[in-house]
């Protein structure tokens, strides 16, 4: 039925042409299969939940441009005249803004006095307004009362007594699951900050960094690093971030206002990651391309140079499928050795991808559904060549004999 | 000869029309994809201090805890800390050196109609200048004085002043920066470097200064870098004097040694400044500095990422799948053409003959492949321009160099393609093909 042995020794004719068809398959394998686990690894990371309203929210900033400016007063003015603005559903002050690349991190003990063993984290100074301002979830306890927000100025020794921190960092740090209540340290210091709160979720500004979802937000007000965070009624961010920026500029002409939206800043952020998606993406469309067109071309060249040979098989009594037939399990038999070369190949690429650039491991699933995937584009670009050799008449093996 | 091996891979290509141009688009996508990220790492691998790479060093000095060293390739704090910086500003060894840090403001010129603007600013020593070799269209460096005590100078970049003064020379004119009166003493002519060599602190694509202020200014106006501070100590900071003061570190500090001698004698007063903060109780750590060459510099900082080097090796596997492609697609054209090589070979033709117009013939398609190639990694940098927002503008470019090094790279593996379907075609016993005709 199969007609395995011509096949085979018709191939070993041609051994380089096939061989250099497997060779192609077989290096696709590798790449593909390696691309697609780093492709998932990057859009996972950009699609985590970031604890952020990232879709509602604008950022405003300003630098005075008189030299003693009363920023305090002007944080005050600014937030009531931005919070009675149309559309605007809450806005905070911060010192940093979530996902922007720029932020502030320090070192948390669950004892006073310690120098070693810290554990890093993001840390934000906020007013009263975060939780809601930022879009974030309260899981526990409570937020910050006006009251116990702070002034401080950039050398300030003043500390908090209070703090609010991330499920992530309250797990970490109280893994009883009493973190509620607790008090955590900063770095040779006797200083207690009691958690009252805790919120479900916070990447914190830098989303890849190993710290990244671990934060602690103080009660203040800081003159020297601030932004004020501004969360939209859904669909209002980009009427809101014009609104602002013009009543800040008329509020006060003597500053110059700089503004973005929270989403901006997020892409930006991970625009290395985004490039690699897309730059892996295009590479996985292109090869396997170019395999299918390696193949198309190299079965449409050995039916040509066979054409005398299907002619004499169809007079001898061949049908139309066994020629079709006869074709694709030729290429079947060329992929399938393809394949199994690449699936070394693949874990090869894979150990040095690894250990040289700290790459994902590549799983044998992947593999295996790559292999198949890349299987089906060789037998569909075989396809229709071979589709055409059946049409090939029996006349023509009488005409040049 | 080779005129008319071209003549005829010419009309070969042309009788072929479709598997020539599949083989085209083979070399071409693989040219064009590994230029694409060649590239980029050559771009990002420039090194704007080349010509005084000898006699550059950026300064490190290890002042961090003893419980715990700094987690990078160099295990030292890339930035000294503000009382290192003023210490070693007071050795006379180097021919140049300069202590900087980044920083920013609102400036405007009374009376003019431009509207206030954030400059980026550059806060360094007076040397920064000479030893980065930037040069002056107008004025120059601020006085020695500048660098100690609070005068309020300033230089602005071309483009500033540019924008500023419409291009004349400003130099005497005053402007307002931050809140204060500052005069222009200097316009310096464009300078970019990219990756940004002196300062990989934050985005080394970014833009330079736009401004630069004199090294005096920072009790007066308090000024907190925009760059980075790290610190490892828990300190007491209630004054800006505290912080002056501190074990934190946020400047990057540069020297210029033209010889030997000068580098020994800086590397003794080091080791003499170590040892005398130990002797204070700093640099609780084993005696460590680093005086480290541009070229060097950017290697340690990892300009060039892990990303950017792995994409490169992608697509250097991509050009070879494309590569096997085009030998098989090569294989199969010259085979079929088998009959005319065996009619060149009866006619009398050398085997290298038909070797060789085989080899021009794949040459051909490497060239026309090169030059689609060209295209294809014009529209791949653009699309890495696009994906990167605006960071990788001045890195993500061609420039000739490269467009010739893509043209050699499709030529070459063509060639090389080409090597094995030549060497078989040339091999043909032409008495078969001459039977059947």
């Amino acid at each position: 039925m199969l007609e395995l042995r011509p096949i085979l020794s018709a191939l070993w004719r041609h051994k380089i042409s096939a061989l250099l068809i497997a060779l192609q398959l077989g290096l696709t394998l590798a790449i593909v299969s390696n691309a697609l686990v780093v492709i998932d690894e990057r859009t996972e990371r950009i699609s985590r939940p970031t604890g952020v309203a990232v879709e509602d929210i604008n950022t405003f900033g300003y630098l005075a441009i008189p030299k003693d400016y009363d920023k305090f007063e002007a944080f005050r003015l600014d937030l009531d005249m931005i919070r009675a603005l149309p559309g605007v559903a809450s806005a905070t002050i911060s010192n940093h803004v979530p996902l922007s690349g720029s932020g502030s991190s320090s070192g948390f003990y669950t004892e006073p006095n310690m120098e070693v063993g810290a554990t890093a984290a993001n840390f934000y100074t906020v007013d009263e307004h975060f939780i809601e301002a930022l879009g974030m979830n309260l899981v526990a306890g409570r937020g910050f009362s006006p009251e116990e927000i702070m002034q401080v100025g950039a050398t300030s020794s003043e500390r908090p007594t209070v703090a609010v921190v991330t499920q992530r960092l309250a797990d970490e740090m109280f893994p009883q699951g009493n973190a509620l209540g607790n008090a955590i340290f900063r770095g040779g210091d006797d200083h207690p900050i009691e958690i009252v709160g805790i919120v479900e979720r916070n990447l914190g500004p830098w989303p890849n960094s190993p710290i990244a979802g671990r934060g602690v937000f103080y009660p203040a007000i800081m003159d020297q690093w601030f932004t004020y965070i501004v969360r939209a009624e859904p669909g209002q961010r980009d009427a809101v971030l014009k609104l602002v920026e013009e009543k800040l500029a008329e509020r006060d002409p003597n500053r110059v206002i700089n503004s973005d939206t929270l989403e901006e800043q997020k892409d930006q952020y991970y625009a290395g990651d985004n490039t690699m998606v897309k730059v892996l993406t295009a590479v996985v469309i292109l090869l396997t391309f170019i395999v299918a067109l390696g193949v198309v071309g190299l079965t449409v060249f050995w039916i040509t140079q066979r054409q005398k040979q299907i002619g004499v098989r169809r007079a001898l009594g061949a049908t139309r499928t066994a020629i079709s037939r006869y074709f694709l399990l030729e290429n079947l038999i060329i992929a399938t050795t393809g394949i199994l070369l690449g699936f070394a190949a693949a874990q090869i690429f894979n150990g040095f991808l690894v250990s040289e650039f700290n790459q994902p491991a590549l799983p044998l699933t992947v593999t295996l559904a790559c292999a198949l995937a890349l299987l089906g584009v060789s037998l569909a670009a075989a396809l229709l060549p071979a589709l055409r050799a059946a049409n090939i008449s029996p006349a023509t093996a009488t005409r040049s004999v | 000869m080779i005129g008319y091996y071209l003549s005829l891979a010419i009309r070969s290509l042309r009788s072929t029309p479709i598997l020539s141009s599949l083989m085209v688009a083979a070399i071409a996508v693989g040219v064009g994809a590994a230029m694409t990220t060649l590239t980029l790492n050559y771009m990002m691998s420039r090194n704007a201090l080349a010509e005084k790479d000898a006699v550059l060093y950026a300064v490190q000095l290890d002042s961090w805890s003893a419980t715990q060293g700094v987690d990078n390739p160099s295990e030292m704090p890339w930035q000294v800390t503000y009382q290192d910086a003023v210490s070693l500003l007071r050795s006379d060894i180097p021919t140049h050196q300069v202590a900087m840090h980044l920083w920013g403001g609102p400036i405007s010129v009374e009376g003019s109609e431009i509207r206030p603007f954030v400059a980026g600013a550059r806060v360094t020593s007076r040397d920064f200048f000479a030893l980065f070799g930037v040069d002056f269209i107008y004025g120059g460096t601020w006085s020695e004085e500048a660098d100690s005590s609070p005068l309020q100078q300033i230089v602005l970049s071309e483009e500033t002043n540019e924008k500023l003064f419409g291009g004349e020379n400003s130099v005497g004119r005053s402007l307002n920066f931050n809140g204060a009166l500052f005069t222009v003493v200097g316009v310096t002519e464009h300078w970019q470097p990219s990756p940004k060599v002196h300062d990989l602190n934050n985005g080394s694509f970014n833009n330079s200064a736009e401004v630069f202020l004199p090294f005096g200014l920072h009790r007066q106006f308090e000024i907190y870098p925009w760059g980075n501070n790290n610190g490892w100590k828990a300190e007491e900071i209630n004054s800006y004097e505290d912080r002056l003061n501190s074990d934190v570190v946020w400047l990057q500090y540069w020297v210029q040694l033209d010889s030997p001698e000068q580098v020994e004698d800086y590397r003794d007063f080091l080791t003499a400044h170590i040892r005398g903060q130990k002797a204070q109780g700093r640099f609780p750590r084993p005696l460590k500095f680093g005086l480290t060459n541009p070229s060097e510099w950017l290697q340690l900082n990892e300009v060039v990422d892990g990303d950017d080097r792995m994409l490169s090796w992608l697509s250097l596997a991509f050009l070879l799948v494309c590569l096997v492609n085009a030998v098989a697609l090569l294989l199969a054209k010259f085979l079929r053409k088998a009959p005319e090589a065996g009619v060149r070979r009866a006619l009398g033709a050398s085997r290298n003959a038909v070797f060789s117009q085989h080899l021009v013939e794949s040459g051909c398609v490497g060239l026309a492949g090169g030059l689609v190639g060209i295209l294809l990694t014009l529209g791949g940098l653009g699309l890495i321009r696009q994906l990167q927002m605006g960071y990788m503008d001045r890195v993500a470019a061609m420039d000739w160099t490269m467009m010739i090094a893509a043209i050699g790279l499709a030529v070459l593996s063509s060639l090389l393609a080409g090597l094995y379907p030549a060497w078989r075609i040339s091999r043909t016993n032409p008495s078969v093909y001459l039977k059947t005709q």
